[in-house]
This record gives structure tokens, sequence and C-alpha cells, in this order.
């Protein structure tokens, strides 16, 4: 039985290849439109199922040597906290104001343009197979919250689970610091 | 509920119509937190397991309205109505301040910046648009 009740979501900033997690905690509008809005240069083409692939096949590899993660890596990105109900997709109230938070983000003149991947992550307690699973329906939950509940255009967001394949450096791979969600800035998002 | 949830949508429309220039709408985060704070304990009880997502929170606190907390049933009203309100507000935006950003913002480029120009410009910016970018909560 897998006990991940914390996603956090990642919204690293820039380049910064060591996500703050001790400032995840407090998160403000702010801070989620500056630490995105920083996207300089075109964004990647994204393939969610080459995506869930390569994490995968990953083999205990860090997200930033892979060739099609290793771009994803480099775009902004930020950290907020998300509480969920112990092996569910269900949201707990207590971190319903971290979701608002990320959409009046997004709703921002700063950010209305661009796209956003929603990664979900997980610990390393449990199977591969249901972590991933898991991981990714959060990620989903996330995006279809955000896309219902608070109108952001669904064709602005994009969702993977890649369970446990990307632990954060330096932790051990059950460590709650890896429950984690990441969103991060794809770019100018252009009407197909 | 549904039809609670239309009423709702009606009524915002008529306020939009009738009133550009209301008094404060809410952020998105703060409706949710009130929410939070007056649904909490209802949610967990009565809608576990269920997302925020497609109207199912409000859906399973509305189905269940005779047995949650008289605050939560005015609260889910509140915070369904502000969260319109604020998607309104800033659906306005553009077409209220086109004329201000063609006048004092023209050469700027990106939305962004547009925007942080209007509010650099505030004292010479219509009433209109001031408002337009208050209620959008961009202040």
């Amino acid at each position: 039985m897998t006990r991940i009740r914390t996603l956090l979501l990642t919204l690293l900033v820039a380049t910064s290849m060591t996500p703050d997690f001790t400032a995840a905690q407090e998160v403000s509008e702010q801070r989620i439109v500056s630490g995105l809005g920083k996207l300089v240069g075109a964004a990647p083409l994204i393939d969610i199922a080459i995506l869930r692939q390569e994490a995968i096949d990953s083999g205990g590899v860090a997200m930033a040597s892979l060739p099609n993660w290793g771009k994803i890596a480099k775009l902004p990105q930020m950290v907020v906290e998300i509480d969920f109900e112990n092996d569910s997709v269900m949201i707990k109230p207590e971190s319903y104001r971290s979701l608002g938070l990320i959409a009046d983000a997004l709703h921002h003149p700063n950010l209305w343009a661009y796209k956003f991947l929603i990664v979900g992550h997980s610990s390393s307690t449990g199977s591969d197979k249901h972590n991933l699973e898991l991981s990714e329906k959060r990620a989903v939950a996330i995006g279809e919250i955000l896309s219902t509940t608070f109108a952001v255009g669904p064709e602005r967001l994009y969702a993977v689970g890649v369970g446990e394949y990307f632990p954060i450096d330096g932790t051990k791979g059950d460590a709650a610091s890896n429950r984690r969600v990441q969103l991060v800035n794809l770019g100018i998002f252009t009407a197909p | 509920m549904k039809t609670r949830r239309t009423i709702a949508a009606t009524l915002l429309i008529g306020l939009a119509l009738t009133g550009a220039t209301r008094a404060e709408t809410l952020s998105y985060a703060d409706a949710v937190t009130n929410l939070a704070q007056d649904c909490g304990a209802d949610i967990k009880k009565f809608c576990h397991g269920l997302n925020l997502g497609n109207g199912r929170i409000a859906d399973c606190l509305q189905k269940n309205a005779a047995k949650i907390s008289p605050v939560c049933v005015g609260t889910i009203t509140t915070v369904l109505t502000s969260i319109s309100q604020r998607e309104q507000a800033q659906a306005a935006y553009v077409g209220v301040c086109k004329h201000d950003i063609a006048q004092l913002c023209s050469s700027v480029k990106g939305d962004g910046y547009r925007l942080a120009c209007l509010i650099k410009a505030e004292r010479r910016v219509g009433k209109a648009c001031n408002q337009a970018i208050t209620d959008a909560g961009w202040r």
C-alpha cells in the first residue's frame, strides 16, 4: 500500500538545479507569476507518451540528463505543496488555496499566453506501476481542476505521471519530498 | 443543483451588464480558501474521494444540502459567484482597456508589460480601465 499523501507542485525557478524545498511551503501568486514567467527562447514540443516512456526506461538516471526530460528541466518551474488523501486523487481541502494561487497566476497577463506541463511524482513506497498510475491520475486531476473550476484553457495544460522514477537528488526514494507535482512553463501557446 | 448554478450565472450576467464598476472581486485563492474553511469538514465527511474539478464538490455539497452546515451552504453560493465575477472581470479587461492601451502604452509589447504600463500610468488611465484592472485582481 502506498502512502503518498503529499505531492509537491514543483515549479522550479528558471534553470536552478537544486529546488528550494524549504521555501515550498509559503507560496504566493506573485512568486508563481515571476517564477514561471522567466522563459527565454523557444520551448520544446511535447509528446506526453514519449516523456512517460522515457521516465519508465530511465533506470535511475537524473531527469536533466535524459534527451527529452533534459529540455523540460531547463524551463521555468517552481514548487508548491499539494496534499492528497492517502492513495487517492482527492486533494485535501487544506490545499485548495494552493490550487487557487496557481489558477490566479495562470490567469495573470504575464502568464496567460503560456502552456504548462503538470508532472506528477511519487515516493518509492509501493509498487512502480501503482506509483506511476497514481502520480498520473493526480497530475490529470490538477489539470482538470484548473481547466474546469478555475477556467484555465484546457489547451494550455498537459499532464503526465512519472511515479518514483525521478527522485530529487540527494534524497532517499521514499522521502516525502519526492511526492510532488512539477508545473513547467512550456512556452507560448499558439492556437492550432 | 444545476438550476442553482444557472441562476447564479444568470444573476452574474445581470450584474456584469448593470455594473462593470462593482466593488471588489475575490481571487480564486481566497474564494477556495473560504470554501475549504467553511466546508472542509463537510467535504471530508460527505464528498470523500471527490475533487473540485467539473463542479463535483459543489454538486456533492448541494446534493447533501440538508446535512451540511448552514455556513457552508451560504459559502458555496458566494464562492461560485465570486469565481465567475473574477472570470468576467478578467475577460472584460482587454476590451475595456483597449483605448487606454492605445493611448498610453501602444509602444509596449506583450500583455504582461502592457498591464504593468497601465498600472504605472494609473492616474492617467480611465476610470473604467482602472476598475477593470482592480476587479481582475491584477493590482
